[in-house]
């Protein structure tokens, strides 16, 4: 049975570029594979994923849903003989299969390099600094509230700038993930796996399942603490995904249905009171994903001598995360507080890192929500089970 | 009768005895400083030389012959190397020397030992079986002297051995000694310690029971060993008829020790032939990164191989536990040539552990330099070294090592250099 083998000495550089460094140190003694809890009886990774990046086979990598059932535990990188970091390495491919089927591809080459961020910054700079209401930095070219207050949506009016440029940002997005889940799709298809399980559906929503209860995750060794990092910051987004379908309620939602304002529910445009159900929702949802975040920050530098510290691509969207949850709180402090000369500033780096976040979605890491998503339906459907862990006696 | 003529050997295994006799015989005084009770080292303690498979206390007796009838050699056991200073040629060295609480009078009739009313871990047999705290270290030991350790004997205070003994040979209130000698050359043959498989959390090693060194299995299967050479799992005293071998176990692994040691590969498939001299029958299962049989000793793995008791599988194994419902051993491994993860359960594992070099959780007091993993780098000028305080080597080339180390000692005795 000969297979001629196509490296893609290319495809070796970039991974090691990419984060993989240590990659060729690997002997192959499959180390990694046997400490993974995560991984699966049948074709267990990421032994073998290790191989086919020292070869360059990137189609076996990319068609093959292994490298996002994998969690980055880090076990396997703990326990490496020889300082290969195959959870590193997974995380690089990772990175190299987002850029490979995101769209347009360009922009994938651009959120990858450091080169290329302030140019990225620059556009929702731009953008916003055409929609605002005055100058950021100028606080009395600004208007403001009645009683003389810092009302953010008079300085970037929500029907006429933060709607068009942000649902534009959010479709963008959408169009983009959907093009890439159907590329991706079309990769693992052609990996050669016979699909077991009767309905997509049902596939869909244990994985959901399992999204919401991290419980492969859970199964980490080493970095069991990022575990809880990863949840908390989860579902501070979970709980922001809500306060902005909510907002858009309380703007649009009461006039369609014809409901006035009672008891706490304030309608219509913000600021809302601070005992306002909806920004107390907000409120607790911000600090979930600021303490989340500072969490995964935490435990990565706690992991760091034995998970490896991460790459540019993880840490641009810590960063990015980190600095929309701070801004977006102190926002809401200096607006309080009437410090007109910090705040809008404050509120301006806050949308154009929150533009960030939604409009480079589909190329940063960010994606992974989604691309991880798509290989773990892939693999339900196709019969992919973890493997069992060995139950033990403990040893009298 | 030490002078600059002297030899002095750090070390009385095999590498350190072959320096000193061979030094000796070539007409200069020998003084080998063994640290245990006994000379012959780590050998002592294997049941069998690969890849002849014969006995190595027949080649060690050869030694002792030499040592008794050459004049020429002193050796202390129970001896450290305290402080050396001088240079090649002129040598001066302070030795200090811990009580053996039994002086030469000792006949080796055992009566202080059934006297004795405390017991010690056995580590000639790595703690697979006791002694009492008065002993002698093996049958065969050399001198055939009984040893008394004071971490575990009452003292003076009990002095039931002193009343047992017929021969005035046991004196409690032995102190240490400090002795000074002067040497024209040094060897330091310290050679090693098999690596602590304590620290390899992952292959259940004073968890799991069952789990065993390659060292133990020598004890194991040797006659003068706890289970008088029959290999019985250590928990039960089953015979085994399953076994596990965890090839580099805590080696070529930075996390331990970094090297290959050379001999685990040959040592493993040698007792798989122990098993199959006692039970034809048995099933040998040998995890491997790479089967390792330098030069001449691949015929040695193909006899191993083509065994049909034996299932090579490459894949590292990272993973052990106990079996749920007994004392056997559940072993994870991939193999690799099919891809697939498999748990193999067998009746005892064997932890394939690496040499570590003494030098490294003891430095000797020696102006000597050292690498990072505790091996001896001996420059051209002074102190020498032989055997696995230099490298890891199988007892063949320690031989041959230490036959010219001993030569280049010969050199700096004569030429001060």
């Amino acid at each position: 049975m000969a297979q001629i083998i196509k490296p893609d000495l290319n495809f070796v550089k970039e991974v090691i570029k990419s984060g993989g460094q240590d990659l060729k140190k690997c002997y192959q003694c499959s180390t990694c594979t046997v400490v993974c809890n995560v991984t699966q009886d049948k074709k267990p990774f990421p032994r073998k994923e290790m191989l086919y990046a020292q070869w360059g086979l990137k189609d076996k990598l990319f068609s093959s849903p292994d490298i996002w059932l994998c969690h980055q535990c880090s076990d396997c990188t703990a326990y490496c003989p020889r300082g290969a970091k195959p959870g590193e390495v997974l995380g690089a491919i990772r990175r190299l299969a987002i850029k490979e089927h995101s769209w347009p591809g360009f922009l994938g080459g651009l959120v990858n390099s450091p080169l290329y961020l302030i140019l990225l910054l620059a556009v929702p700079v731009i953008i916003l600094l055409i929609g605002a209401n005055g100058n950021p930095l100028n606080p009395d070219s600004i208007p403001r509230g009645e009683d003389g207050s810092i009302v953010y949506a008079k300085f970037m009016p929500v029907n006429t700038v933060i709607d068009p440029i942000f649902i534009a940002a959010a479709a963008f997005a959408v169009i983009s993930f959907v093009i890439g889940i159907k590329k991706y799709w079309n990769t693992l298809k052609s990996g050669g796996y016979e699909p077991k399980s009767a309905s997509l559906s049902s596939t869909f929503i244990s994985t959901l399942k399992e999204i919401l209860l991290h419980k492969q995750f859970s199964k980490c060794n080493v970095t069991k603490t990022r575990t809880y990092a990863h949840l908390l910051t989860f579902y501070a987004f979970v709980g922001l995904a809500i306060t902005t379908t909510w907002a858009v309620i309380y703007l649009y939602g009461w006039e369609l249905l014809g409901i006035q304002p009672f008891s706490v529910f304030h309608f219509g445009e913000s600021p809302y009171p601070m005992t306002d159900p909806l920004k107390i929702f907000a409120n607790i949802s911000a600090l979930a994903l600021i303490t989340g975040i500072t969490l995964v920050v935490l435990f990565r530098l706690i992991n760091s001598p034995k998970a490896g510290i991460g790459s540019y691509f993880d840490w641009l969207l810590i960063t990015v995360i980190y600095i929309i949850a701070a801004t977006g709180i102190l926002s809401e402090v200096l607006r309080l507080l009437n410090v007109a000369s910090l705040a809008y500033p404050v509120y301006f780096i806050h949308l154009t890192f929150v533009f960030f976040l939604f409009a480079y979605a589909p190329f940063s890491k960010m994606a992974h929500m989604v691309y991880r998503t798509v290989a773990m339906v892939f693999a339900r459907h196709n019969g992919i089970v973890s493997k069992e862990l060995i139950t033990e006696r403990q040893a009298s | 009768m030490s002078d600059n003529k002297t030899l002095l050997v750090i070390g009385g295994g095999f590498s350190g005895l072959t320096a000193g006799i061979e030094a000796a015989e070539a007409g200069y005084n020998a003084v080998i400083v063994e640290k245990s009770p006994y000379l012959g080292g780590r050998v002592a303690q294997l049941n069998k030389y690969f890849p002849k498979l014969c006995p190595p206390l027949c080649g060690l007796e050869i030694n002792m012959r030499r040592i008794k009838t050459n004049p020429n050699i002193t050796f202390y056991t129970m001896a450290e190397v305290e402080r050396v200073t001088g240079s090649p040629g002129a040598y001066d060295v302070t030795i200090k020397l811990r009580p053996r609480y039994v002086n030469e009078r000792c006949t080796g009739c055992n009566a202080c030992a059934e006297a004795c009313p405390e017991e010690r871990p056995d580590e000639f047999n790595f703690g697979l079986s006791k002694t009492k705290a008065a002993y002698l270290p093996f049958d065969q030991a050399f001198p055939f002297q009984y040893v008394i350790d004071d971490k575990y004997c009452k003292g003076p205070s009990c002095g039931k051995c002193k009343e047992a003994c017929k021969y005035d040979a046991i004196d409690l209130n032995m102190k240490p000694k400090t002795i000074n000698l002067k040497a024209g050359a040094i060897v330091l043959a310290t050679g090693w310690n098999p690596y602590d498989a304590n620290r390899i959390d992952n292959l259940g090693f004073g968890r799991v029971k069952n789990v065993i060194t390659n060292m133990m299995t020598e004890r194991l299967a040797a006659q003068n060993g706890p289970t008088k050479g029959k290999i019985l799992r250590p928990s039960d005293g089953k015979p085994v008829e399953t076994i596990g071998f965890v090839q580099c176990a805590g080696s070529r692994d930075e996390n331990h020790l970094q090297f290959c040691s050379y001999i685990c590969c040959m040592a493993s498939m040698k007792q798989a032939l122990y098993l199959w001299e006692q039970n034809p029958d048995a099933k040998v299962y040998i995890f491997y990164i790479d089967i390792r049989t330098p030069g001449r000793y691949e015929q040695f793995f193909w006899k191993v191989k083509d065994n049909p008791n034996a299932t090579l599988i490459k894949g590292k194994v990272a993973r052990v536990a106990q079996a749920p419902d007994s004392d056997d051993v559940i072993v994870e491994a991939e193999d690799m040539l099919s891809g697939e993860l498999i748990r193999q359960r067998v009746d005892m594992l064997v932890l394939a552990t690496g040499m570590e070099p003494s030098a490294k959780t003891a430095r000797p007091s020696v102006p000597l330099t050292f690498n990072e993993h505790g091996f001896a780098v001996p420059d051209d000028k002074g102190i020498l070294a032989a055997g696995c305080a230099k490298n890891p080597f199988d007892v063949a080339k320690s031989v041959q090592d230490a036959t010219g180390a001993a030569l280049k000692a010969i050199q700096r005795i004569v030429g001060g250099r």
